[in-house]
C-alpha cells in the first residue's frame, strides 16, 4: 500500500504543474543547496580549530554540546520559513479504500525526505570524527551521532507540526518567535541555562551510552502528536477554507482617486487579502531592518564598499516594488481573460501598478532615513536608488512581464514558493540587482563616486519624467501579447 | 449583429473549429449545443478575442474584434469562474466591474436589486469572498456581472451548469426578459437540452468544429435536438 502511495507521490511531484519548475529554477535551487551544504562542510571542518581559539583550554566536546541547542532553535525558525509541509493531495485517497492512519503515517514518512534533515550531515560528520572522535572511543561517537540524528527527527517533527497549526492561525509563528526569544532571554541572562543542560545531556550520553535510549521517546511522541492532528484533519471541510466571516475592509475611499484608485484598491485588497502577497509584503517590512546589517562596519575596514550602498538602496527602498513587480502581470493571472474582456486599457493597468509601486517606494525611501544616523551619505544614496528603482527598474520589470509565463497561485505563503517562477524572474532579477551596481562603478569611473550616484539618480529621473510615454509604449506592447499571456497562464 | 466569415481554428493542424459562414441578428437568443470537443468554448473565446483564429475573422457590429478592441464597450461576457476575482465580496466585484461599464453607484444598486429573487439571498450582503461561494452562486455572480452596463451582446459559456433547478428556470426566465426589454443578442451554451431548447430564438448543432444544425426555434426543436444527440445504438436495440 505504502509503495502504491509512494509511487503516486512521485507522479504528483514529477507531473504536476506547480512543480514543473523551469530549468533555470532548478538550477539556482541547486546552487543554493550546494552553497548551503559546503559552508556547512567547511563550518564542520573548522569547528575544532574555532572553538579552540574561543575556548582554549576547556573540553571543546563539552562546548559544542553546549551550542547545540542554539542550533536547533534556529533551525527550528528556519524550517518554519521554508521547509514545505508534505502536502500530498489526500483528497481522493479518502474515498479509496485506505486507512485514514496509513495515509497520516505516508504523509509523515515522506516529509522526512528534506533538504533540511541531510544539511546537518554535512557539520556533524566531520564534528564526529575530527573533534569527538578524538577524545571518545568509536562506540560513544556512534552513540552520540545517533542521538543527534534523532533530536534533528525530533526537531523535524516538531516543525512540520508547529507548521500544521499555524497553518490553521497565522499569527502562530510570531507567537513561536516572542516565546523563542523569551526562552533565549531566560537562558542569556543565567535564569535557567537550558544549552547548557542539553550540553550536559550530551556530555552525559558520552560517558553513559545508554541513555540515548531515552531520546527515542521524543520522536516517538511527537510522531504520535502529528498522527493525532491528522487523524482529526483528515476531513473534506477541514481541506478547504474556513467557513468563517471576512473582515471585510472598505477601500471606497479609493474612489476618489477616480479610474487609477479602482484599481489600486484591486491592488490593495489583492495585497492583503492573499496569502502570497500578503506574506512577501511582510517580508518586505522585515528587509527595513535589513540596513543593520549591511550598514555596519566590516571589521578591520573603515569604510564600507559602494557596491553595499548600492545594495541596499534596492533591497531597503525597493524591495517591495522589485519582488512585486517581478511577478507583474502574473499577480492578476486568475481573472485575466475577464480583464481582457473590459473595457479597461491596458494603459490604467499598468499606471494604477506603477502609482502603487511609486506610494511604496517613496515610504520606504522616508522609512529608511533613520540610517543616515549611521551613515549621512544614505540620505542622497537611497534617493538615488529611489529614482533610479522607479525611473529603470519598474520599465525593465513591465518588459519582462510581457513574458511573463506562469499563472500564480495566491494562497500560498511565498516564502521557498517556486510555484509560477520561470527563466523570466531569474533573468529579471539581475539586471534588477546588478543592473545598478555595474552601471555605479562606471559613472564612478568618469565622475568620481558622488557623480556616479547623481548618475544613477538622474536615469531614473529621466525614467520618470518619460514614465507616460513608456507606460503608452508598454501598453501597446502588453495588448500584442495580450493572446499569448491568456495562453501561458491557461497552460500552467 | 455578429458577423462569423471563414473561421477556422486548428492545433497543430488539427482543425477543431470551421465555421465558414455564420450571422446572428440582432435580438436574437443564439443556442449552441454539442459533445465535449465540439469547439463550443473555443467559437465563444474567439468571439472575445481571447484566443485568435487560424484563418477567418469575426465582425461585432462592424467592428473586427481581432483588430479593434472597441466592441468591448457592448459586450458582456461570463466564460467560466475564472472570470471573477475570488479575493472579492460580490459587491466588490460588481462595482469593480460597474466602474469598468461606467455605471454610476446608484445605477449599480437598482440593477442588482432586479436581481434579488435570482441572488436568493445567498449572494449580496455575505461576508464572504467569492472564492469561497459555491459553484452555484459563483456563476450568479458572473452572469450577472456579465449584463452590467447594458450590453448589446451577451456571451455566456454553459450558464445553466451548477445551477440548482429553481434558479436554472429563473435564468431561462431572466435571459428571455433581458433580451425582449434590450434588444440583446445572447450566446449561450449549455448541455441540458431542455434549457438551451426553451431559452433560445436559434439553435446550433456543433459536431466536431463544424455547423451540423441550424433551425429556428419551433414546437419540435427539443425532440429533433434530443434526438440527434440520441446514440444510434440504442435504436438499433429494439
Amino acid at each position: 500500500m505504502n509503495q502504491n502511495l509512494f509511487s503516486l507521490a512521485w507522479r504528483e511531484t514529477v507531473r504536476s504543474a506547480y512543480w514543473g519548475k523551469s530549468l533555470a529554477t532548478n538550477i539556482a535551487l541547486g546552487i543554493l543547496a550546494l552553497y548551503f551544504s559546503v559552508n556547512f562542510l567547511i563550518l564542520g571542518l573548522y569547528v575544532p580549530k574555532i572553538l579552540n581559539e574561543s575556548f582554549p583550554n576547556a573540553d571543546l566536546v563539552s562546548k559544542f554540546n553546549s551550542i547545540v541547542l542554539a542550533y536547533f532553535a534556529i533551525d527550528l525558525i528556519i524550517r518554519q520559513l521554508m521547509q514545505k509541509l508534505p502536502t500530498v493531495s489526500f483528497k481522493p485517497l479518502l474515498l479509496q479504500n485506505i486507512r485514514r492512519r496509513t495515509i497520516a503515517n505516508y504523509l509523515l514518512t515522506r516529509s522526512v525526505l528534506n533538504f533540511f534533515n541531510v544539511l546537518p550531515f554535512f557539520l556533524l560528520v566531520p564534528v564526529a570524527i575530527n573533534l569527538v572522535s578524538e577524545t571518545h572511543t568509536g562506540t560513544a561517537t556512534a552513540v552520540w551521532f545517533l542521538s543527534l540524528l534523532i533530536l534533528i527527527f525530533s526537531n523535524h517533527l516538531l516543525a512540520i507540526y508547529l507548521k500544521w497549526r499555524f497553518n490553521e492561525a497565522e499569527y502562530g509563528f510570531i507567537i513561536l518567535l516572542v516565546a523563542l526569544a523569551g526562552l533565549f532571554a531566560i537562558n542569556h541572562f543565567g535564569i535557567i541555562d537550558f544549552s547548557g543542560g542539553m550540553g550536559k545531556l550530551l556530555d552525559l550520553i558520552l560517558l553513559y551510552p545508554a541513555i540515548s535510549i531515552a531520546l527515542l521517546l521524543l520522536p516517538v511522541l511527537l510522531y504520535f502528536l502529528n498522527v493525532r492532528f491528522l487523524l482529526s484533519r483528515m476531513f473534506i471541510n477541514m481541506l478547504s477554507a474556513k467557513q468563517k466571516e471576512e473582515k471585510i475592509r472598505d477601500y471606497s475611499w479609493l474612489d476618489r482617486l477616480g479610474e487609477n484608485g479602482r484599481f489600486i484598491a484591486l491592488e490593495l485588497k489583492l495585497i492583503w487579502r492573499n496569502k502570497r502577497p500578503r506574506s512577501l509584503a511582510m517580508l518586505s517590512v522585515l528587509f527595513l531592518s535589513y540596513g543593520l546589517l549591511i550598514y555596519r562596519p566590516q571589521h578591520g575596514q573603515q569604510e564600507i564598499p559602494d557596491f553595499l550602498f548600492i545594495l541596499g538602496g534596492i533591497l531597503l527602498v525597493g524591495m517591495f516594488s522589485v519582488s512585486y513587480g517581478q511577478f507583474f502581470p502574473a499577480w492578476h493571472s486568475n481573472y485575466f481573460s475577464m480583464l481582457m474582456c473590459q473595457r479597461l486599457t491596458m494603459k490604467q493597468f499598468l499606471r494604477s501598478f506603477y502609482m502603487l509601486v511609486t506610494v511604496i517606494s517613496v515610504s520606504c525611501y522616508f522609512l529608511t532615513l533613520p540610517y543616515a544616523l549611521l551613515y549621512p551619505k544614505i540620505i542622497y544614496t537611497h534617493l538615488a536608488m529611489l529614482l533610479y528603482n522607479l525611473g529603470v527598474n519598474i520599465p525593465i520589470m513591465f518588459w519582462s512581464g510581457m513574458y511573463s509565463k506562469k499563472r500564480l497561485d495566491l494562497s500560498q505563503s511565498s516564502a521557498m514558493n517556486y510555484q509560477g517562477v520561470s527563466a523570466t524572474q531569474w533573468l529579471g532579477a539581475l539586471p534588477l540587482m546588478l543592473g545598478p551596481i555595474s552601471l555605479f562603478y562606471l559613472f564612478k569611473l568618469a565622475f568620481g563616486t558622488i557623480g556616479g550616484y547623481a548618475a544613477l539618480g538622474t536615469l531614473g529621473l529621466i525614467g520618470i519624467l518619460f514614465h507616460s510615454l513608456i507606460i503608452d509604449f508598454f501598453s501597446k506592447q502588453y495588448r500584442k501579447q495580450k493572446h499569448q499571456l491568456i495562453r501561458n497562464y491557461k497552460n500552467s | 449583429m455578429l458577423q462569423i466569415q471563414n473561421l477556422i481554428k486548428a492545433y497543430n493542424k488539427e482543425i477543431v473549429l470551421n465555421i465558414p459562414e455564420l450571422t446572428i441578428e440582432k435580438g436574437e437568443i443564439f443556442g449552441l449545443v454539442g459533445n465535449n470537443g465540439a469547439g463550443k468554448t473555443t467559437l465563444f473565446n474567439i468571439v472575445l478575442d481571447l484566443i485568435t483564429a487560424s484563418k477567418g475573422q469575426v465582425i461585432s457590429k462592424g467592428i473586427i474584434v481581432r483588430e479593434s478592441e472597441d466592441w468591448k464597450d457592448f459586450t458582456g461576457s461570463f466564460i467560466d469562474e475564472t472570470f471573477l476575482i475570488g479575493y472579492l465580496t460580490a459587491e466588490e466585484y460588481f462595482g469593480f466591474i460597474a466602474g469598468l461599464r461606467r455605471m454610476s453607484k446608484t445605477e449599480t444598486s437598482i440593477f442588482l436589486e432586479t436581481y434579488t429573487d435570482f441572488f436568493n439571498g445567498e449572494i449580496l450582503g455575505k461576508k464572504k469572498f467569492i472564492r469561497d461561494f459555491s459553484k452555484g452562486n459563483q456563476k450568479k455572480v458572473g452572469i450577472v456581472a456579465a449584463l452590467m452596463g447594458k450590453p448589446e451582446i451577451v456571451v455566456l459559456d454553459e450558464p445553466f451548469a451548477n445551477l440548482d433547478p429553481s434558479s436554472q428556470y429563473k435564468l431561462r426566465k431572466l435571459i428571455k426578459n433581458f433580451a425582449v426589454q434590450n434588444g440583446t443578442t445572447f450566446l449561450i451554451s449549455d448541455h441540458t437540452l431542455e434549457n438551451i431548447a426553451d431559452v433560445s430564438t436559434r439553435l446550433i448543432i456543433l459536431e466536431k468544429g463544424k455547423i451540423v444544425r441550424d433551425v429556428p426555434k419551433t414546437e419540435t426543436t427539443l425532440q429533433d435536438v434530443e434526438a440527434f444527440f440520441k446514440p444510434v445504438v440504442e435504436a438499433e436495440m429494439f
